[in-house]
């Protein structure tokens, strides 16, 4: 089948308004670089969504459970193939995200016989100081942003601008409290901006609601999801002796973070 | 592949991400250097004992070739995990090989399948290594023997196991060594045990203690292995918190003291 060029972006528009249609409900993902390593958080209610993929490697993604798992699988044995034939100091994120993931990505995405991937991604890679941290965020159709210090991952661009706004300032010398706080606001602002607006009262985006009124909002918004649903942040430790750097934070580690936002 | 296949797009199946290290035939390595037989590295003693609260491990520093001592600053007690140990002996090069296999299977299969491999699969899969080696073994080069150490969450305590040199495996309740000087040793751990009561009742210093005054029998009696007049030995301990190197200090302590002969009142 050959394309004319409107249909060829007609084509390729719906793709992507499919794409994003899945991607909208999905929880937001934060990544924060600070002093002791890198986090990963997000706010869940169902089966878990930050993992380990290597010695230095963190991911997390939202979108279609079944595309994520590929990603995440396929990252996991391109990183422990080259770690094992080469060495841990040759799998990085620019070369697994630019090189393994990004091309069949986008292959998929302009595959006019099967459906896109619904897969919108972030990969945290811990340096050796914080000034060596990197994050990529891995889109659908194999595009990717590589970012420092910060990253974030929501169902729309509109929710990931707040997002970003929320973090903007964040500095490498954030204490792991200290960030956790900011992941968790920013968590907060993307999530209430993605989700549909649930009743009349609330206005819309513009309509004269000041700063201040939509951070009240957010907070109490934010109160509500901590009740009701699971913090889960994967972190990667620069400086624990043990093998393996990753480890999911447990409720005694978020507990001052928790009370110091609910109160 | 089909179509649409994200995962054969990423990750080519038919090959296993990690394949166990496998030994060029010998007539490659025949030949090679001034000398005919290739030079192999090996010699050693390893040794676990338990102690209260998990397992020590120490071994010597040497690694040989035949009669030359080509590195005084070998380690030959390496962590696989955060409660895994493996002391090696034997071909230190195959060895090497091994503990890098074994670590990325082992964190592979943890990584992806969101769970620990169990302790069984993790003995099997080292059991399987040991075996593959068996075909170089024959021909005289690249025999290895391992010692595994581990702290058994579940069940609470530390465990120690020992393979042949076909890849049998074995528990011990008290102690293992591996390599050319534990021959040597083997009587002694049974004299410890009989003279000063099991290794899993000592405190850890007490079970330190022995295992380097076995060390340095060991390195009395077998020219492979090392003494510690010159580098100090390796030392690791493993219990409920995890894997922790002993510190040189506490070594160098513990070693002067057998030396003075105060540690044995």
């Amino acid at each position: 089948m050959v394309y004319s060029p409107f249909d060829f972006n007609e084509a390729v528009a719906q793709r992507r308004e499919f794409a994003e249609e899945g991607l909208r409900e999905g929880s937001p993902v934060v990544g924060v670089s600070h002093d002791a390593g890198i986090l990963l958080l997000t706010v869940r209610k169902s089966q878990r969504k930050v993992f380990e993929i290597y010695d230095r490697l963190v991911f997390s993604a939202i979108g279609n459970q079944s595309d994520v798992e590929q990603i995440r699988i396929g990252a996991i044995d391109v990183a422990h193939r080259e770690g094992f034939e080469r060495s841990p100091d040759d799998v990085t994120a620019q070369r697994l995200v630019g090189f393994s993931l990004s091309p069949p990505l986008k292959r998929l995405f302009g595959d006019q016989f099967s459906a896109p991937a619904v897969v919108r991604a972030v990969f945290g890679e811990m340096g050796r100081t914080p000034h060596d941290d990197v994050f990529y965020v891995l889109n659908y159709d194999g595009d990717f942003v590589q970012t420092t210090r910060f990253a974030a991952v929501a169902g729309s661009q509109a929710a990931e601008d707040r997002m970003l706004a929320e973090l903007e300032g964040l500095g490498p010398d954030s204490t792991l409290n200290g960030a956790l706080t900011r992941a968790l606001r920013a968590w907060a602002a993307g999530a209430y901006a993605s989700r549909g607006r649930r009743s009349e009262e609330e206005p819309e985006e513009g309509s004269g609601e000041d700063a201040f009124e939509r951070q009240e909002r957010i907070d109490a918004f934010l109160r509500e999801q901590l009740g009701r649903a699971h913090v889960e942040v994967g972190v990667l430790e620069r400086s624990v002796p043990r093998e393996s750097k990753f480890r999911l934070l447990g409720d005694s580690d978020l507990q001052e973070v928790l009370r110091g936002l609910r109160d | 592949m089909a179509s649409g296949d994200l995962l054969g797009m990423i990750s080519p199946g038919g090959q296993p991400v990690i394949r166990l290290p496998v030994l060029p035939a010998p007539d490659a390595l025949a030949g090679v250097g001034p000398g005919a037989a290739p030079a192999q590295v090996h010699g050693t003693t390893v040794i676990a004992v338990k102690y209260r609260g998990g397992v020590i491990n120490v071994g010597d520093r040497r690694a040989t070739a035949n009669f030359a001592v080509m590195y005084d600053r070998a380690e030959k007690v390496l962590a696989i995990d955060d409660f895994t140990l493996l002391a090696i002996s034997g071909s230190y090069a195959r060895a090497l090989e091994v503990v890098r296999y074994l670590r990325h299977s082992f964190r592979y299969f943890e990584r992806s399948q969101l769970q620990p491999m169990s302790l069984d699969g993790k003995l099997s899969e080292l059991a399987r290594v040991v075996a593959a080696g068996v075909p170089a073994m024959m021909q005289g080069i690249g025999g290895f023997i391992p010692l595994l150490s581990t702290y058994d969450r579940q069940a609470d305590e530390g465990r120690i196991f020992f393979y042949d040199g076909l890849g049998a495996r074995f528990e011990s309740t008290e102690f293992a060594a591996a390599g050319s000087g534990s021959i040597q040793i083997r009587g002694v751990f049974d004299y410890i045990v009989k003279a000063r009561g099991p290794f899993h009742e000592m405190e850890r210093d007490e079970a330190l203690t022995q295992a380097l005054l076995l060390l340095d029998i060991a390195a009395d009696l077998d020219a492979a292995t090392g003494g510690w007049a010159k580098v100090l030995p390796l030392a690791k301990t493993i219990g409920e918190e995890g894997i922790a190197d002993v510190p040189d200090d506490e070594l160098r302590h513990i070693v002067s003291a057998i030396d003075n002969k105060e540690a044995l009142r």
